[in-house]
């Protein structure tokens, strides 16, 4: 099957919303569910067959292996209807450093399913980034059901940024879970989303610190506009001594567009400290007056604060 | 030079829905090129007047009018003021998450130079390296404040509002201000400054006092400021004596 032209599509999509995949660089890239192109690189394992409706891919960071530049991952699908699931399992060996960049392209979509369920192991003093951005179309309601679960060993690190805010969410439900299980293992989840028109965007970040010392941080930045819904759910459970964790939360509601918050912060060890701050409404009066005075209209005041807020 | 001020503010009375007068029929006028300032004790309604003459909504006048180079801007929108060339420094400038200084000083000149923006940045002497930073909590207030000065030297409006530039932890020495002023004066503003502090009132070419509201004074700022040291700390006006003006949150 000649896929030349989707490849120059998602290529050229992946490059617009953020860093270029280079062909030298790792990467696998997905249409539906044909494995295009896939390149590993010395240090990094890769393994990948395609199922009925997407892919099913193991990725393996070696011991002490530091990847220099961050492996490329493209999900996609030029169609307007169908489903794509994507199964995959990303393990850091000790010591092991990298950065995955995953590029979610449906430009088309009107009635889609997109999938991905992910398991990621992150070893002793392994440090991990993972960041995915999604590029929808302005049409359709395509559902997103990204589900992670994390696990982060001694001194390890997991950073993960989740950014939905081209094009229309669809209907997401956003599921991370992670499990600090090491001393001195730490996490932090950034989740940005910009619901407009009916999009229906659920945030779910769980971050359990249960190694001593053990850090967290669930972060979720969403705008709603239109009569968009938005709800983020975030805990962090401190469960050991010394774990220090954090929920911050800003929803900023515009138009007839509805938002709740669910920061649960818990702590089942008398030595953990959890906090949180979530803020939800309107943008505050005094932003917006304080760029207005500076000569900008209300809306491209709106605009300036909302693209700072997901950047 | 023309006869009409810069700046007339004309009989304004701001009142809240619980009958409480925030400005009480206050006349004020800014001169072309000058500094005038607004002296007054904490909680005396000197925010209260910069927002006023801002034109933010819940500030709007009940009565009286306010006139910018002759024209009648008491309905005018917040940013319409701005593009006619009035801003204001804020007493308490907001914090913008994700935007670098950069970025919000090009806010008040589009087109500046990484160069400019240097160059704004060190006359309120902040270091390049702050172009970077997000003004967000990483910022102090006092470092939020010397960036609105930054935004203004950028700006060159016509007319400067400045709240309170002169106080609060991590400012700038009073000679910093004063040469400030020259400096907006230099590039054709003019500039109402806002203050609770006396000495400040010795670089102005004019002053009022503001009491509860009310223009208790005008007129030359060595005047003005005899009165406030002698006859406003403490207090000599027995109905305001009992704490009412010296309140405010912050
Ligand atoms: N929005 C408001 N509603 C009610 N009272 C207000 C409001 N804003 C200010 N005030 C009151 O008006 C008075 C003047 O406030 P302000 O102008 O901030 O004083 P200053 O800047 O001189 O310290 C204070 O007593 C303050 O509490
Ligand atoms: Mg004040």
């Amino acid at each position: 099957m000649n896929l030349s032209n989707e490849y120059m599509s998602l290529i050229e999509i992946a490059e617009k919303a953020g860093e270029p995949i280079r062909t030298d660089d790792a990467h696998v890239i997905v249409h539906a569910n044909n494995i295009i192109a896939a390149k590993d690189i010395p240090g990094l394992e890769i393994d990948a067959e395609e199922t009925e409706f997407g892919i099913r891919a193991s990725f393996t960071v070696k011991a002490g292996a530091v990847l220099k530049k961050p492996v490329h991952l493209c999900f996609g699908h030029l169609g307007k209807e169908g489903k794509q699931i994507i199964e995959s399992r990303i393990v850091l060996e000790e010591g092991a450093k990298a950065k995955f960049y995953s590029h979610c392209i449906f430009p088309n979509a009107v009635k889609f399913l997109h999938a991905m369920e992910g398991d990621i192991v992150v070893g002793k003093g392994a440090d991990m980034t993972y960041e995915e951005v999604h590029v929808h179309g302005p049409e359709g309601k395509i559902e997103v059901r990204p589900l992670t679960r994390v696990v982060v060993d001694e001194k390890g690190r997991y950073v993960s940024n989740f950014s939905l805010i081209e094009g229309r969410v669809g209907i997401l439900y956003l599921d991370v879970e992670v499990d600090v299980v090491g001393w001195l293992g730490s996490a932090e989840i950034t989740s940005k989303v910009y619901g407009k028109y009916d999009d229906i965007c659920n945030v779910k970040d769980t971050i359990r610190l249960s190694g001593e010392k053990s850090s967290g941080l669930a972060k979720a930045r969403v705008v709603l506009k239109d009569n968009s819904f938005g709800k983020f759910f975030g805990e962090v459970q401190g469960a050991a001594d010394g774990s220090k964790g954090h929920v911050d939360c800003t929803e900023i509601v515009q138009g007839n567009a509805k938002a709740e918050a669910v920061p649960v912060v818990s702590v089942v060890h008398p030595g953990a400290e959890i906090t949180h701050e979530a803020a939800i409404g309107r943008i505050a009066n005094e932003k917006l007056w304080g760029l207005m005075a500076k000569g900008l209209t209300e809306n491209e005041a709106i605009d300036v604060i909302v693209s700072g807020l997901l950047r | 030079m023309t006869d009409t001020p810069l700046l007339q503010v004309d009989e304004v009375t701001v009142t809240r829905e619980n009958g409480k007068k925030l400005l009480d029929q206050v006349n004020l006028r800014v001169g072309h090129g000058e500094v005038t300032g607004v002296l007054g004790r904490n909680g005396a309604g000197k925010t209260t007047l910069a927002y006023t003459v801002m034109g933010l909504p819940s500030y709007r006048p009940n009565s009286g009018r306010i006139f910018f180079e002759g024209k009648d801007i008491t309905n005018l929108s917040i940013t319409d003021r701005s593009r006619l060339g009035i801003t204001l420094a804020w007493q308490y400038p907001a914090r913008y998450e994700g935007i670098t200084v950069a970025e919000y000083l090009r806010l008040s000149r589009k087109d500046a130079t990484r160069r400019e923006l240097e160059e704004a940045l060190d006359f309120i002497q902040m270091e390049p390296f702050y172009l970077d930073r997000f003004v967000d909590k990483a910022l102090s207030g006092g470092e939020r404040k010397r960036l609105e000065l930054a935004s203004i030297y950028l700006m060159r409006p016509k007319l400067a509002i400045l709240d309170e530039p002169d106080s609060g932890v991590d400012l700038l020495a009073l000679g910093d201000v004063i040469k400030l002023f020259k400096k907006l004066i230099d590039f054709g503003s003019s500039v109402l400054v806002i203050t609770h502090r006396d000495d400040i009132a010795s670089a102005c070419d004019r002053a009022y006092l503001l009491c509860n509201g009310k223009v208790m004074l005008e007129g030359q700022p060595v005047a003005v400021k005899q009165y406030f040291m002698s006859l406003c700390s403490p207090c000599s006006d027995p109905l305001l004596a009992g704490g009412v003006i010296s309140n405010e949150s912050q």
